[in-house]
C-alpha cells in the first residue's frame, strides 16, 4: 500500500504495480477463516453472475440541460480545418470492476472492487505506462453497520481494506439489497474517479503536454484548471442544449463542432465544453464527443485547434471495442493495459 | 546475469508443455528461429529454480485488430495514409520454443512461468549438452560451426564418438544443388574433424568419391575467396584455414588411355595425381556390380565361380584345350575362352564339365565386354595401380575421380574401393583406424525405390555396420527423401542447407515447425541446420568457407591440359617420376613400338616407380633391331674394254 500522492493522505488499497495487491483470493481466504463460515469455507456466491457494473440498476434517465454559450449567443456549427493536428502526448483512463463474494443475511451484499487508471504516455507513435505504473485499489465494499462485527474484524486482521458504501451512516433497520448494490456501485466509482483525479492533477502538475482525459474533466480538481487537461466525454445521457440547439448538435457533420458553452455546478469547476462529430453516420449520438477545458484556457482558436487534436485521435480505430466510434485508441490502450493488470 | 529478453507465457489455449513453451519479446528483440534462449523459473522445484532452455521454432506477430478489416476501415481504404496515425497499433511478438534441456532433468515437468534471456556460451553449451564432451582432457569435441544471435557467438561441437563411431556415427547432408554448400559443409568438416579428431582415438582418413565436375579436385590448393569473417571463423572454432595437406587423387584412364580421365589434369598439379587401373582378379571378385541379374542366372554364376578358383592366376590344362593357359588378364581370359569353345566345336561338345556352351558364350561375352565397358579402369594385361590400402596416411585424403565416367565403372570403383577398406578395417591394415568415405548424389547410389544393387547393398552395409569398423559414411544428396530410409535412418548426424520447398513437404519433414522449414528453404550460404545425438532438437550454425580452392576457380587456376598425343602423354607421366625425360626422348624410344605395348610400358613405369626411369621404360619395350638403309655396295673396277678392233671381244 503506497500514499496517495494526490492529497498526501494514505490511501489504503492502493498499489502500484509489482507491489502484491489484495485480489479475490485473499478475501475468500480470510472469509474462510471468519468464525461461523460453514465447513469448506464461504463459496463465491455470484460465479458466473455479471458484475455490478453490468447489473440493471436504477440509472438516471437522459435529459436536456441548458449551457450557458460562451461562444457565440447561441448554439451553432463551426467547420473546422480539414487537417487534423496531433497535439495529446498522453492519455488517461481508468477502469473498475466489481464482483458480489457474498449476500450477508439479509441481503447485505459483500463487495470485492478493483480500480485502476493510467496515464499512457506517447513516445514515437508508441503507449508506455507514465511513471512506469497504473494507480491500483482493490477493497471490499460493503455497509459496515449492516455486517457483523466477526467479518470486519477478520477482514482487518488479514489486511484487507474495507471502504463503507454508507459513509459511516447508520442503516441497522435494515436497506433494500438493491439499492446496497447501488451504492456500493457509486462507491466504486468515486474511488475510480479520485484515482484518476489524482493523475491528472500529478501531470498537469508536472507536464507541460497536454493529456487526453477519457470523460469530463469539471470533476478533476486542479486539472480542470490546467491548460493541459482535455477532457473527452463519450456518453450523453445528459445533452448540453434546449429547444435549436439539440438540432444543431444532432445535424452535426463530420469535422464540425458547435460553439462552446459553460457547464458550472456546485461541487464542480467550471469548464468550456462544446460537441464535435468524429464521423458521419445515421444516428444521431454516432461519433459524437464533447470536449470540456479549462475555462480559463478557452479561445474560440483554442476550441478549435483542441478539437483538430481530438479529429487526429481516430485513428487507428479502436475496434472491437462497441463504443470505437467515439473512443481514441489510446484510450482504448490504457483500458486493455488496466485489464491487463488488475488483479 | 544477461537482460531479460522476454517472458514466459502460457494460456489454456496455448499452454506449456514439457517439451514446448511459448514467450513474447519487445518488437525489436534480437530472437528468430533458431535463437537458442534460456528460462529462469520463478517457482522453486525441490527447492531450486528450474532452468530450462529452448530453440525458438516458431513466431507469431499480431495486433489488437479483430478482423483486417478494421484496419482497412480505419485507414477509409487507403494503405498509404497508414502513416498518418498518431499512435501505432500495439502489436506483439510471441514465439514457441522447443526445450532442448530441463536443468534439473527431474522431476519433469511443464516449463513453468519465468523470465527468458538469450543464451551466452556457457548457456548453449548445457542447452546442446555439450558439457559432457565438449571441455576437460578427455573432450571429442569437433567443431560443426558458430551458433549466432544477437551478441551471441558460440561455437557448437559435435561428439567425435557419435560422428565417426563406435556410439553412433555417419553423417547425412541434404541441401539444394548450386549452392555448393553440400561440398564446402563436407570440406569444411573433415579439415575440422583433422584438426581435432583426439589423437588417442586413433588415426583417421578420408575417402573422397567425386562423381561430378570438379569439386573436389583441388583440395590441396589454397582459397582465393576467404575473407576476414572467415578467417575469424576458422580461429573461434580453432580449424586451421589452410588446405589439406595430404592429399593423393586417383584416376582412371581415358579410353584412349593416354590421360587421366579427371579434371586435374593440369601439368602443375600432377605430382599427386595417381592411375587407378585394375586388372582381372581385381574386377572378377565384383562381376556381380557390373552384372545384372537378368546376366548372372544360376548357371552362369556357377561358371563364373569356376573360372575365379580354378582358372585365374594358376596354371589350367583340359583335354579339351589346345594349350595349358596361365590366366591373369582380360586378354588372356579371352584366349582361354576362344581355346575352349574351338575345342568344344572340333569334338562336337554341347557342354564342358557341366556348362552348357550357351552358357559359355554368355559368359564369356559378359565378362570380356567388362574391358571395353570400363576402358581405361580396366586392364587387358592385369597391370594394377590401385589407392595405398595398407598404407593410409593419418589425416590424409584420397580423392577417387569417378566423375568421367560411365555408371558401370563408377560402381565397380566404388564396391571395390569400400570392400577393400572394410576388409582392411576389419583386418586392422588400413594404416589408420577411421575412414571417413564421402559420396555425393546418394540417392543415385542408394535410392529408396528401384531394384536392390550390389552398391546400394553395400551402404546399407556400411550404414548400419560400420561404426563397429571405424568405416564412416559421409553422403550428400538432394533429395533427403529419395534415399533409402535405412541408409539415412542410420545416419548419427545430419546436415541439412537450403532445401527445395518440395523437398521440405515431404513427410520426412514434418516434425519440423513451419517456420524452421521456411528458414530451411532460405538458408543463406555458409549456414547449415545440424542435428546430432546430444541435440534434443536441430540448431542453425553458421560455417566459414572451406579454406580450399573451389572447383570452379580451380578449373580456371589450372585449366585442364588437352587432348594430347601418345608422345606427350608418355612424357608427361614419365617426367612425374623423372624430369629429364623430354618429348624428344620419348619420341625416340617408342618409334617402333606399338602403342598398347606403349601404354602398358608407360603403366608398368608409373607402377614400378624405379630410380632409373628411362631404362625401366626402355626395358619394357620389346626390343627391336633399328631398321638400316642398305649400303651401297663397293663398286668394282670394270674390266677393261678391249681394243675396239680386238677380234676375240664380244
Amino acid at each position: 500500500m503506497i500514499a496517495n500522492a494526490a492529497d498526501g493522505t494514505s490511501a489504503v488499497g492502493v498499489t502500484a504495480v509489482g507491489v502484491t495487491a489484495v485480489g479475490v483470493a485473499d478475501v475468500l481466504r480470510a472469509l474462510r477463516a471468519a468464525p461461523g463460515a460453514p465447513a469448506g469455507g464461504w463459496r463465491l456466491e455470484t460465479t458466473g453472475a455479471p458484475s455490478l457494473e453490468r447489473m440493471a440498476l436504477e440509472m438516471e434517465p437522459p435529459r436536456l440541460e441548458a449551457a450557458l454559450p460562451i461562444e457565440g449567443d447561441a448554439l451553432s456549427q463551426r467547420v473546422l480545418d480539414a487537417v487534423p493536428l496531433v497535439g495529446f502526448h498522453a492519455f488517461l483512463d481508468g477502469i473498475q470492476s466489481t464482483r458480489v463474494l457474498q449476500y450477508l443475511p439479509g441481503g447485505v451484499p459483500l463487495i470485492f472492487g478493483t480500480v485502476a487508471a493510467v496515464v499512457r504516455e506517447r513516445h514515437n507513435r508508441e503507449l508506455h505506462t507514465w511513471n512506469g505504473a497504473p494507480e491500483l485499489s482493490t477493497r471490499v465494499y460493503l455497509p459496515t453497520s449492516l455486517t457483523p462485527a466477526d467479518h470486519l474484524r477478520t477482514f482487518d486482521a488479514a489486511g484487507i481494506p474495507v471502504h463503507d458504501t454508507l459513509d459511516g451512516a447508520d442503516a441497522s433497520d435494515g436497506q433494500h439489497p438493491q439499492l446496497l448494490l447501488t451504492l456500493a456501485r457509486t462507491a466504486v466509482q468515486r474511488e475510480r474517479e479520485r484515482l484518476e483525479t489524482s493523475l491528472a492533477e500529478r501531470w498537469c502538475a508536472t507536464r507541460d503536454q497536454s493529456v487526453y482525459v477519457d470523460g469530463g474533466i469539471s470533476g478533476a480538481g486542479l486539472a480542470a484548471r490546467s491548460p493541459h487537461a482535455v477532457g473527452v466525454v463519450k456518453s450523453h445521457r445528459t445533452l448540453y442544449a434546449s429547444g435549436d440547439g439539440v438540432g444543431v448538435i444532432t445535424r452535426l457533420r463530420a469535422g464540425q463542432r458547435t460553439t462552446a458553452f459553460e457547464i458550472r455546478s456546485a461541487r464542480r469547476t467550471a469548464v468550456a465544453s462544446w460537441y464535435l462529430r468524429l464521423r458521419d453516420g445515421g444516428d444521431p449520438m454516432f461519433a459524437l464527443v464533447r470536449i470540456e477545458v479549462a475555462r480559463d484556457t478557452f479561445t474560440a482558436e483554442r476550441a478549435d485547434e483542441v478539437s483538430r487534436w481530438v479529429l487526429a485521435e481516430r485513428t487507428p480505430l479502436s475496434l472491437p471495442d462497441q463504443r470505437w466510434h467515439t473512443m481514441a485508441y489510446g484510450i482504448a490502450d490504457c483500458e486493455r493495459y488496466l485489464r491487463a493488470i488488475a488483479p | 546475469m544477461t537482460t531479460v529478453l522476454g517472458r514466459v507465457v502460457a494460456t489454456e489455449r496455448r499452454p506449456n508443455t514439457p517439451h514446448e513453451f511459448h514467450f513474447w519479446t519487445a518488437l525489436d528483440s534480437p530472437v528468430g528461429i533458431g535463437t537458442i534462449v534460456r528460462v529462469e523459473g520463478a517457482t522453486p522445484v525441490n527447492g531450486a529454480l528450474p532452468v530450462a532452455y529452448g530453440v525458438v521454432t516458431e513466431g507469431f506477430g499480431y495486433t489488437d485488430l479483430d478482423t483486417p478489416l478494421h484496419d482497412v476501415l480505419g485507414h477509409d481504404g487507403q494503405p498509404g495514409s497508414a502513416h498518418q496515425s498518431p499512435t501505432r497499433r500495439t502489436e506483439i511478438r510471441l514465439y514457441t520454443a522447443a526445450v532442448l534441456r530441463h536443468v534439473p532433468e527431474e522431476p519433469l515437468q511443464p516449463v513453468g512461468m519465468g523470465t527468458v534471456h538469450l543464451a551466452d556460451d556457457a548457456d548453449v553449451a548445457a542447452a546442446l549438452r555439450m558439457d559432457g564432451y565438449a571441455f576437460g582432457e578427455n573432450k571429442t569435441a569437433i567443431p560443426v560451426g558458430l551458433y549466432r544471435a544477437g551478441a551471441t557467438s558460440s561455437p557448437v561441437h559435435l561428439d567425435a564418438d557419435f560422428l565417426l563411431g563406435p556410439e553412433a556415427a555417419h553423417l547425412n547432408i541434404s541441401g539444394v544443388s548450386g549452392l555448393a554448400t553440400k561440398t564446402s559443409a563436407v570440406e569444411w568438416l573433415l579439415a575440422s574433424i583433422f584438426a581435432h579428431f583426439p589423437e588417442k582415438k586413433g588415426r583417421v582418413a578420408a575417402v573422397c568419391f567425386n562423381v561430378k565436375g570438379p569439386d573436389l579436385c583441388f583440395l590441396d590448393q589454397p582459397a582465393t575467396r576467404l575473407d576476414d569473417s572467415d578467417r575469424a571463423l576458422y580461429e573461434t572454432l580453432g580449424v586451421p584455414a589452410e588446405p589439406f595437406q595430404n592429399v593423393h587423387y586417383y584416376a582412371p584412364y581415358t579410353a584412349r588411355g593416354y590421360a587421366l580421365n579427371t579434371l586435374r589434369s593440369n601439368e602443375a598439379l600432377a605430382h599427386n595425381v595417381h592411375p587407378l587401373t585394375w586388372g582381372l582378379r581385381e574386377v572378377l571378385q565384383f562381376a556381380e556390380v557390373l552384372l545384372n541379374k537378368d546376366d548372372i542366372d544360376a548357371k552362369a554364376d556357377a561358371l563364373i565361380d569356376f573360372i575365379k578358383e580354378r582358372v585365374v592366376d594358376q596354371p589350367f590344362s583340359d583335354s579339351v584345350l589346345e594349350h595349358d593357359h596361365t590366366v591373369q588378364s582380360f586378354g588372356e581370359l579371352e584366349g582361354w575362352f576362344r581355346d575352349l569353345l574351338h575345342g568344344m566345336e572340333a569334338k562336337n561338345q554341347e557342354s564342358w564339365r557341366t556348362h552348357h556352351v550357351a552358357t559359355i558364350r554368355k559368359v564369356r561375352n559378359r565378362l570380356t565386354n567388362i574391358s571395353t565397358r570400363c576402358r581405361g579402369l580396366v586392364t587387358d594385361d592385369g597391370s594394377v595401380s590401385d589407392l595405398p590400402f595398407g598404407e593410409f596416411e593419418d589425416r590424409a585424403v584420397y580423392v577417387v575421380d569417378v566423375a568421367n565416367l560411365e555408371e558401370d565403372a563408377q560402381d565397380l570403383i566404388f564396391a571395390r574401393i569400400v570392400s577393400q577398406l572394410r576388409e582392411r578395417l576389419e583386418s586392422r591394415t588400413l594404416g589408420v583406424d577411421h575412414v571417413v568415405v564421402f559420396v555425393d548424389e546418394l540417392n543415385k547410389y542408394a535410392p529408396s525405390d528401384g531394384p536392390d544393387t550390389y552398391v546400394r547393398a553395400m551402404l546399407l552395409d556400411i550404414a548400419e555396420r560400420g561404426r563397429y569398423l571405424g568405416l564412416v559414411l559421409f553422403a550428400a544428396q538432394q533429395f533427403r527423401s529419395q534415399v533409402h530410409r535405412r541408409v539415412v535412418g542410420n545416419c548419427g548426424t545430419a546436415l541439412f542447407g537450403r532445401m527445395d520447398p518440395d523437398e521440405l513437404a515431404t513427410p520426412g519433414y514434418a516434425t519440423l515447425s513451419p517456420a524452421t522449414r521456411t528458414k530451411l528453404s532460405t538458408l543463406e550460404k555458409g549456414q547449415l541446420m545440424v542435428r546430432h545425438p546430444h541435440f534434443t532438437q536441430p540448431v542453425f550454425v553458421r560455417f566459414p568457407r572451406p579454406a580450399v580452392l573451389s572447383g570452379r576457380e580451380g578449373v580456371e587456376k589450372f585449366p585442364q591440359a588437352l587432348e594430347q598425343t601418345l608422345e606427350g602423354a608418355v612424357t608427361r607421366a614419365l617426367r612425374v617420376l623423372d624430369p629429364s625425360v623430354t618429348l624428344d626422348w620419348v619420341k625416340e624410344s617408342i618409334a617402333l613400338a606399338e602403342e598398347d605395348e606403349v601404354i602398358r610400358a608407360r603403366n608398368k613405369t608409373q607402377m614400378a616407380k624405379p630410380e632409373d626411369v628411362k631404362s625401366y621404360f626402355r626395358s619394357q619395350l620389346k626390343r627391336r633391331v633399328a631398321p638400316k638403309s642398305a649400303e651401297s655396295r663397293p663398286r668394282l673396277a670394270p674390266l677393261k674394254s678391249s681394243p675396239p678392233d680386238d677380234p676375240y671381244s664380244f
